[in-house]
């Protein structure tokens, strides 16, 4: 599994390939899962629903055109995700790149 | 008197510019200039394509919150309304859009989240296709390895971040609860439809330029140096393994 190459030849590839078959011969998943962590599949919500109906009049308000400043931070699930750089803050903070 | 196509790209245009005066010709019962109806049109149209925008990012949506997509959102409809019928293919370019979005700067993994949502989606949508089985492998004489390549699964996608962006998608993808996370650690993910549903894998060192080598044809042995010249800690076998293991592969092909 742990085969460092420096120069590689094709009996390392060879070796390479024969290790990887290896691992489906083991029955169980635990071997063909460490190379590569599975996520898994997340389905999104309500990918085709229709919402003609819902936002039809959803728009009727002209206000949002009145003006275009745009004063609003981030404020969801960052403001309690990050850490290195600190929590989200609540005011446009200089950070790092 | 104007071409209906005038007409139509003189309305158009006015929608998409909330500055602009409604078109000639927008007009009430009464026969004069209708400017709020036009207003309610025009709302309801970006409205709607946020809306879109709002069920292709999930994630994004989670982690800035409602009021800041909802923003973010109008303000990329009007920056780069569709270009394409199909409303399928919109925002495809929303997550170059968030990385050059300045009020987002403050998450700098934001965009890569956003792609790994967009690559999620084409993937889904991806051609049907079986994946090369896990064996196929053993039927290729030993000295005629090096010299194949592979064509890779149609719904195959990568995502790259300098950023831990599929930790952070992954824990946003769900309504469970959000836990710190360490964003400065680079990752890769691997978005693959072998079946039914999108995949989605973290793939290890130097897998990425293997991936990219393989996609561009490159045959196995120089996708394996590729590999290895980018990442010392490249592990030809587990990538190998891993690759079959998550369907990403579709066919032999032979030098």
């Amino acid at each position: 599994m742990s085969q460092t190459m420096k120069t590689l030849t094709m009996s390392a590839l060879i070796g390479a390939v024969g290790a990887a078959m290896a691992t489906f011969a083991v029955p169980a998943s635990a071997a063909e899962e460490a190379a590569m962590e599975k996520c898994y599949g997340v389905s999104l919500k309500g990918q085709n629903d229709c919402a003609a109906g819902a936002h039809s009049c959803a728009g009727t308000s002209t206000v949002d055109y009145q003006g275009d400043s745009f004063k609003l931070v981030p404020a969801g699930t960052c403001t309690s995700m990050e850490t290195p750089l600190g929590p989200g803050s609540l005011t446009p903070i200089e950070r790092g790149a | 008197m104007p071409s209906l196509s005038e007409v139509q790209a003189a309305f158009s245009a006015a929608i998409f510019d909330p500055a602009a005066a409604p078109p000639r010709g927008v007009v009430g019962p009464d026969r004069r200039p209708a400017p709020r109806r036009f207003g309610v049109y025009r709302n309801n149209v970006v409205s709607a394509l946020g809306n879109a925008i709002a069920g292709s990012f999930p994630a994004v949506r989670r982690i800035v919150g409602e009021d800041f997509f909802r923003a973010m959102a109008r303000a990329y409809v009007l920056a780069e309304p569709p270009i394409s019928p199909v409303l399928l293919d919109y925002g495809t370019t929303f997550p170059d859009f968030i990385a050059g979005f300045a009020p987002a700067a403050s998450l700098p993994y934001l965009h890569d989240v956003a792609r790994i949502e967009r690559l999620w989606r084409e993937s889904y949508h991806a051609e049907e296709a079986p994946a090369l089985a896990p064996d196929a492998l053993a039927s290729v004489p030993e000295d005629e390895l090096p010299r194949i390549a592979f064509s890779l699964h149609p719904s195959l996608r990568l995502a790259r971040s300098r950023y831990a962006a599929l930790t952070v998608w992954r824990m946003n993808a769900t309504d469970e609860p959000v836990t710190p996370v360490d964003i400065s650690a680079a990752e890769d993910a691997l978005i693959v439809r072998p079946g039914a549903e999108v995949e989605v894998r973290k793939v290890p060192p130097g897998g990425a330029a293997f991936v990219t080598a393989l996609a561009a044809g490159e045959t196995l042995l120089a996708a394996a140096e590729t590999a290895q010249a980018a990442d010392a800690r490249f592990d030809l076998a587990g990538n190998i393994a891993g690759l079959l293991a998550a369907g990403a592969l579709r066919d032999i092909r032979r030098a």
